[in-house]
């Protein structure tokens, strides 16, 4: 685990400075990532069930001349496309199609690259009626049993368990000005204190940096963007998140796949083992 | 809904259920309530079929067979990891807590019902709502990987707000740390029975609650990922009378049942009897 460029505590940013730019609405989405990282990128649609989710993006192309599936939470940029793509946020249709083409990968033996960046699930009453839970229960647990190499990025934010339904991956890195927590701040605000305006503090309490999810052993990596953040030098941005994606994948396409999906295993299974200071936790068993 | 009958010899394992607190009234039906009958009775209101909510202690005395519970993990403890401070002291809020007696969100470990051997994992709604934690997420996976490897079938029972706000990412990832477990469990292919209890909501809901082999609700059980105060909070929806209720889910395919308390315990002595 190592951090590019600048230390850790050489940031000057508050907390909440972070979650604005990680919010930033001139922040590369995954679109302007894969397209740079695989210019013949074709999308595909669908969950081959009953619908298609715009909010998450899919489809294959070759990336260091190997055929390589990505999909990407897609937030949109005009106001038009962001409520078209729901502003990232994905339906159960969404989480139903990301396993339909790991499904795809898997049998075409395509590594899958998994660009993170939604606020969380859609918080509506349709997901519900529409099984947004289970979907998600169902691909975290299908994830496990993808036998193809996976690493993902959290590029923007990594919201709750909408995010985590598309992080379950051999690696795990983070853009440096990019989020992750088990909810948004204005979520667990909304949770622990009845009261959403109180964001800035539960951002605060949550550690929900690349720094802080670095140091818990959450993700293998943080990736430096530019001075200025990532919005002011796409190229750049972009060219970092291959390099850093492709070195994490390399070693594991020659893993053999038992040995691939044992790792996937114990990287979650075993993922609070640095926290685990309480001799009442005792060994691994 | 099956509507709530008398009691019947197999309902209780044999011992008493432990008392609870209970309002004076039901809320359901709005009838006084006498709190001895209530207990015979499995917390199900006698004249509407409301179900209160139990605690770890008293699904565990409904589901063993007397004197067959063996608690596993118990001394796997919870800490403050994120030093989470407002609006209260986590950690003060852990051992307010474990002096009521309550240990941890989620309680597990073996017993028999009906003579067979089962592994059972019980949530706690009253320990800090029942959410998802590191301990939680630890006990759970322990003992689905035993369950995995042993052959015993596995029984949750679900109450939970979801994943536990003062645990940060880690609590989150529970979530996938379970699941990869469930996985197990299905690719051994041990029977999972999940009984969904009011309330069961967010990265409990949507990790190994509904992920069952066998979904079974409790009568009147809210069951969703967002909860209905989120929702309207960001849709400003106005949510139909029953949205997210056990009803509700068996309509739109979530679970295979809704089966009231004092059945509970026959169907799923019969379950195990039909499952190898």
């Amino acid at each position: 685990m190592k951090v590019h460029g600048r230390r850790p505590e050489e940031t000057t940013l508050t907390v909440w400075q972070v979650v604005e730019l990680a919010r930033h609405p001139d922040r590369p989405y995954s679109l302007d990532y894969i397209k740079r990282m695989a210019p013949d990128f074709v999308e595909m649609h669908g969950d081959r069930i009953s619908g298609d989710d715009p909010a998450l993006i899919g489809g294959v192309g070759l990336w260091h001349g190997r055929a390589t599936m990505f999909l990407g939470h897609q937030k949109g940029r005009s106001l038009k496309e962001r409520v078209a793509r729901n502003w990232g946020m994905m339906h159960p249709e969404g989480y139903r199609k990301a396993v339909r083409l790991a499904q795809h990968a898997a049998k075409f033996n395509f590594p899958i690259v998994s660009l993170i960046d939604t606020p969380g699930a859609y918080p509506g009453a349709g997901a519900e009626e529409r099984g947004i839970a289970s979907a998600i229960a169902k691909a975290i647990m299908e994830w496990f049993r993808i036998p193809v190499p996976i690493v993902a990025a959290v590029i923007g934010e990594g919201g709750s368990g909408g995010a985590l339904g598309m992080g379950v991956a051999d690696r795990v890195i983070m853009l440096e000005n990019s989020i992750y927590s088990v909810a948004s701040p204005e979520a667990a605000a909304s949770i622990v204190w009845r009261d959403n305006t109180r964001k800035v503090e539960a951002a605060e309490q949550l550690q929900l940096t690349s720094r802080d999810l670095l140091a818990m052993g959450v993700v293998e990596e943080v990736v430096t963007e530019p001075e200025g953040s990532a919005r002011v030098d796409y190229e750049a941005t972009a060219a970092a998140l291959d390099e850093a994606l492709y070195r994490h994948l390399r070693p594991l396409l020659a893993q053999p796949t038992e040995e691939l999906l044992q790792h996937r295993y114990e990287r979650f299974r075993y993922i609070d083992s640095l926290i685990r200071a309480e001799p009442h936790f005792g060994p691994k068993i | 809904m099956v509507a709530a009958k008398k009691p019947a010899d197999v309902r209780i394992s044999g011992g008493k259920l432990p008392p609870i607190a209970l309002p004076t009234n039901c809320p359901g039906c709005g009838v006084g309530l006498d709190h001895e009958e209530l207990r015979r009775h499995t917390y199900v209101c006698t004249s509407c079929g409301h179900h209160f909510r139990m605690g770890a202690d008293a699904w565990i005395a409904l589901i063993a067979d007397r004197g067959t519970w063996k608690e596993r993990y118990g001394d796997v403890r919870s800490h403050d990891l994120l030093n989470w401070k407002v609006p209260k002291p986590y950690q003060e809020t852990l051992e307010q807590l474990r002096d009521e007696g309550l240990n941890e969100a989620v309680r597990t470990g073996t017993c028999s019902l009906g003579g067979r051997e089962i592994w059972l994992a019980t949530f706690d709604f009253r320990f800090v709502g029942g959410t998802l934690s590191i301990v939680a997420g630890e006990r759970l996976a322990r003992g689905m990987e035993q369950a995995a490897a042993s052959g015993l079938p596995y029984l949750l029972v679900a109450a939970s707000g979801g994943a536990r706000m003062q645990e940060g990412v880690l609590a989150l990832m529970q979530m996938a740390k379970v699941n990869a477990a469930v996985g197990r469990l299905d690719a051994a292919g041990v029977p999972y029975f999940s009984v969904l209890t009011d309330p069961t909501f967010g990265g409990t809901a949507a990790s190994l609650a509904l992920l069952g082999d066998i979904n079974i609700a409790e009568p009147g059980a809210a069951i969703g990922f967002t909860g209905p105060r989120v929702i309207k909070q960001a849709t400003y929806a106005d949510l139909p009378p029953g949205f997210q209720s056990a009803d509700f889910q068996l309509a739109r395919g979530q679970v295979d049942m809704v089966v009231s308390r004092p059945e509970l315990r026959r169907l799923l002595a019969h379950l195990l009897e039909i499952y190898p």
